[in-house]
């Protein structure tokens, strides 16, 4: 908790996550490197032949969530979560360990998981981003939101997306994936309310249907 | 000669077509989609975002507090003083002050730039330590050290039975202190409307949409119905979210500053280290028996730490918990150490698991030293049908006690296989892998808050296009209480569940208690129940005659309104069309004190709609590998009477909850404190562990259903025994006793090495 603490800035207190946030500049310039940005101004720095620099201030950015089109102004030190939470109102994605422990906030990257906190926005555009939002259409449910429906997998729900998103990230990876593989694939993520059991009545339903559920 | 009696209010409908099946949760496509808006989803327009700035020493007094560079940061909105100069703080988390602003990252940023002087003051983060040192004081309370004046209690004479005794025996039980962890933190968003009869409007992760509400008027001097508090969905809550507290206080102030609605929601480490905890319970347990099993005497000097203010860390007048009634001789002592840590709050059963490990394990311990199988022991001590309760009333748990636990035990055995598997402790198999079976019980209260008139209300209207709401201040935090209020109208009214509309969780709801104590469901699904008949009874009276039939000869089918005397029906819709510009709503409640109202003759008026207390029986299995200490639990059996069981999947869902949860606290939850910083080392979710998918073991659950007994709470019950179960499973695989949880490899080495290192 000290780590709000001015003489703590740097001290040991201070958090992985903070890192992170903290060396959001450092970390979009290496993405930078590696992939070319929409920004103009990226690009003419670029050109140039210099290191593109974002922020500190705010800049502004696209993502592509759920197959929309969506911009932002936030400062480069915003995660993806945040960013998604705060700035795009896009809250399936939960917010709980905030450090990359507990998979609530598992999102879809280009169709691989992810955990959405410890990623920064800016090194999600001109990715496909897909949240739990993504598992249903109009009354159209997904095999495994319909599947945790009907076995009773959720109580509070506050995880259940984070589980939603990694078992459709296991089943996409391996349609034939067997019950033991599927909870592998669950291994990132944590539920509290104890809805494990009724998830793996769920896993087996989803397994006997086979092809991805 | 026939006594004057009163009338039933009401009564459970003998033919069920929905109450007590598998009935899906009505939101849960919402839940699994993150559809479901909980409070820290709500985004308002123009909102602000706060954060509060912690003490970070374990005991301090704030000598200087400088805001004036943290009010410059850009994007600073406002500052809300928590504590002020001067006061003295007991623990690393209690809160000095908060910061709105713009965007959560300007808040740290705000954070950071506060200056606190502090004076360090001497402090004590450790029971153990605390008893090294009984006359030091390092809290801020009235009490004269941090150990304080122990609770006695004795009955029978102890000692005569340890002289007369075929065996006695001596261990140390207990459990350490473990958090709450709700995925959702403790928090809130508050807004002070421009316009309406509402001043205050919240959305808040609570378990008692009344109290917050209640808590923030008291707070801000207005009116009951000038705060309204929203709860439509809640992340988890366990005994822990029934105030505004003091986040909610501070974001309601900011957002009252500022003209513009804010988010304050905890952090992980703050919601770990402030948001409460369920206390410690250590203790020296003693317990002497007769060869036939009969148990003659126990004795139990414990204690444990509520933080730095607090209560009683067991349930002292509970003890020897579930075997009170039958052991005739006992002694008890239990001493609070006040540490600076956070204040412990109710946890899932309080009390309760602390009690069980002092009990059901010395239990073991007692029949191995007789050569006896402890389920022989157990069933040898149970505590009595009480014969005046069995005549007078028959369905109360005084009545019925042993009778449960003696099926109950039956049913487990069978579940488990206990008579092929048990063996006498130690003989767990040749290799290193030991294998182990254990069983414990449990029991718990469950009735229904009181109140005349009720404090549990439920509106239902009908409205004359044929839908269906159920209004109720009451919460659903994840229990599936929305789906039960729903599934009870629906039944009544001769609908499917999802087309009733559950509206839940807002304050201006009418009545409702906080979900504590597994009070919601037999509180709310008989006020759902009532308002239900009295609304389908209203909708008869105004449509009758429309239909030239008499009120009393309609009756629902599903889907449709029948004249029992002519068998001719209408649909739903169309009899609800008959109402016309008129509407059917009806608001009925339910207490404590309905289900205990007794006639002239002392018989109970309105039997079996809601009831209290229930037992519960659980087996585990382990596997203890003895050459590096790692226990795996395989499989755990539950089963467990709830009175009704009102929805057989959300109450298996309850159940394995709670046998999940105790699975963690059994082998791996432990809030580690450090002696040197006074701080908590593990305020995460990486070195505090939880229990992942791949770690929990196959869960049988057996819903001893019992309608006749009306409906009792379930939340709580089912974490109770595991724990001891799973203790008793690794003494019977290896022999020897680990005193206490978490049964961590370390200290299943350490009690390995008491006998040899051999199992």
């Amino acid at each position: 908790m000290n780590d709000q603490q001015g003489h703590n800035k740097n001290g040991p207190g201070l958090s992985r996550r903070q890192f992170l946030k903290g060396s959001g500049v450092a970390a979009a310039a290496t993405a930078l490197g590696q992939a070319p940005l929409p920004s103009a101004a990226a690009e003419q720095a670029s050109a140039k032949g210099k290191v593109p620099q974002f922020g500190p201030g705010k800049v502004k950015i696209e993502l592509t969530v759920n197959g929309k089109k969506m911009t932002t102004d936030i400062e480069p030190r915003v995660t993806l979560l945040d960013a998604l939470r705060n700035h795009l109102d896009v809250t399936g994605c939960k917010r709980v360990c905030d450090r990359g422990s507990c998979g609530a906030c598992t999102v879809l990257l280009d169709g691989a998981p992810v955990y959405a906190c410890s990623l920064l926005a800016l090194e999600a555009r001109g990715k496909d981003i897909q949240t739990a939002e993504s598992l249903v259409d109009g009354d159209q449910l997904d095999a495994i939101p319909k599947a945790f429906v009907q076995y009773d997998a959720q109580q509070c729900g506050f995880c259940t997306p984070g589980f939603a998103v990694a078992l459709r990230a296991a089943l996409n990876q391996n349609p034939n994936a067997s019950p033991g593989e599927l909870e592998a694939g669950l291994a990132g993520n944590i539920c509290r309310c104890g809805t494990y059991e009724q998830m793996r009545h769920a896993i087996e339903a989803l397994c006997r249907q086979g092809k991805g559920g | 000669m026939q006594s004057k009696t009163r009338k039933p209010l009401v009564a459970w409908p003998k033919q069920r077509r929905l109450i007590g099946k598998d009935v899906q949760r009505v939101d849960g496509p919402e839940k699994s989609t993150g559809t479901a808006k909980y409070s820290f989803d709500i985004n308002r327009p123009g909102m602000l975002h706060a954060q509060i700035l912690r003490c970070p020493y374990a005991h301090a007094k704030i000598k200087k507090i400088d805001t004036s560079a943290a009010e410059k940061i850009p994007g600073f909105a406002a500052l809300h003083m928590i504590a002020s100069e001067g006061a003295e703080l007991d623990y690393a988390g209690a809160e000095v002050l908060a910061i709105a602003a713009d965007t959560e990252e300007h808040v740290q940023d705000a954070l950071r730039a506060v200056r606190v002087e502090y004076e360090v003051l001497p402090f004590l983060v450790k029971e153990e330590d605390a008893l090294k040192n009984p006359s030091l004081k390092t809290v801020s309370g009235r009490d004269p050290s941090n150990v304080s004046k122990p609770t006695l209690a004795d009955e029978g004479d102890v000692d005569a039975a340890y002289k007369e005794a075929d065996a006695v025996v001596e261990g140390e039980y207990g459990v350490a202190t473990v958090c709450h962890h709700c995925l959702e933190p403790h928090g809130l968003v508050a807004e002070w409307p421009k316009e309406g009869s509402v001043k205050l409007r919240v959305w808040c992760s609570v378990q008692a949409t009344r109290n917050v509400a209640a808590g923030l008027a008291k707070e801000f001097d207005l009116g009951p119905t000038e705060v309204e508090c929203l709860t439509d969905y809640m992340g988890g809550g366990y005994g822990s979210k029934f105030g505004p507290d003091v986040q909610g206080i501070a974001c309601s102030h900011l957002a009252k500053k500022t003209g513009r609605p804010v988010k304050l929601m905890l952090t992980r480490e703050a919601e770990i280290t402030t948001a409460g905890n369920r206390p410690s319970a250590y203790g020296r347990v003693k317990m002497a028996g007769k060869k036939d099993g009969t148990i003659t005497a126990y004795e139990v000097d414990c204690y444990g730490t509520p933080g730095a203010t607090g209560r009683a860390t067991v349930n002292f007048a509970m003890l020897p918990y579930v075997y009170k009634d039958a052991i005739p001789n006992y002694r008890l002592k239990h001493t609070v150490i006040l540490t600076n840590c956070g204040a412990a709050r109710a946890m899932r059963a309080p009390g309760h698991p602390q009690n069980c490990l002092l009990t059901d394990t010395c239990l073991d311990d007692l029949a191995a030293k007789l050569g006896l199988d402890p389920m022989e022991v157990r069933l040898k001590n149970l505590p009595k049908n009480v014969p005046s309760a069995v005549r007078d009333y028959p369905l109360s748990w005084n009545a019925v006690r042993e009778t449960i636990y003696r099926d109950e035990i039956a049913i487990a055995a069978k579940l488990a296989k206990w008579k092929e598997k048990w063996h006498p402790p130690g003989e767990g198999g040749k290799g290193p892998i030991k294998y182990g079976i254990g069983m414990a019980l449990h029991t718990w209260g469950g009735g229904a808050a009181g109140g005349d008139p009720p404090l549990n209300e439920c509106t239902v209207i009908i409205s004359r296009d044929g839908s269906v709401t159920a209004q109720s201040s009451t919460q659903d935090l994840g229990t599936g209480q929305r789906t039960v209020t729903a599934m009870v109208v629906a039944e009544i009214l001769g609908l499917e569940p999802h087309e009733v509309f559950a509206d839940i969780g807002n304050s201006s709801y009418g009545q409702s208690t906080g979900s504590g104590g597994s009070t919601t469901c037999p509180s709310q699904a008989p006020s759902a129940l009532r308002a239900a008949i009295g609304a389908r009874d209203q909708l008869f009276a105004k449509i009758a005659k429309k239909l030239g039939a008499k009120p009393e000869n309609l009756a629902i089918e599903p889907g449709k309104v029948v004249d029992t005397a002519t068998g001719k029906s209408v649909p739903w819709k169309k009899a609800c069309a008959m109402l016309g510009m008129d509407e059917v709503r009806v608001k009925l409640g339910w207490s404590s004190v309905y289900a205990n109202e007794v006639d002239d003759e002392g018989k109970l008026v309105t039997p079996g709609v809601s009831n209290l207390q229930v037992g519960g029986v659980q087996i585990a299995e382990v596997r203890v590998d003895t050459e590096t200490g790692q226990v795996f639990c395989d499989h755990i059996v539950a089963v467990q009477d709830v009175g009704m069981v009102v929805n057989k999947l959300l109450c298996e869902s309850q159940v394995a909850g709670g046998v999940i949860m105790a699975v963690n606290y059994a082998l791996l939850e432990d809030r580690i404190m450090d002696r040197h910083t006074g701080r908590q080392v593990n305020p995460d979710m990486e070195f505090y562990k939880l229990a992942g998918i791949q770690d929990i073991p196959r869960i049988t659950v057996h819903m001893h259903d019992m309608p006749e007994r009306g409906v009792i709470g379930i939340g709580e019950p089912p974490t109770i025994s595991t724990a001891a179960a799973i203790s008793n499973a690794i003494f019977n695989a290896i022999g020897v006793r680990v005193s206490h949880a978490p049964f961590t490899p370390d200290k299943v080495l350490a009690a390995l090495a008491q006998k040899g290192g051999k199992a």
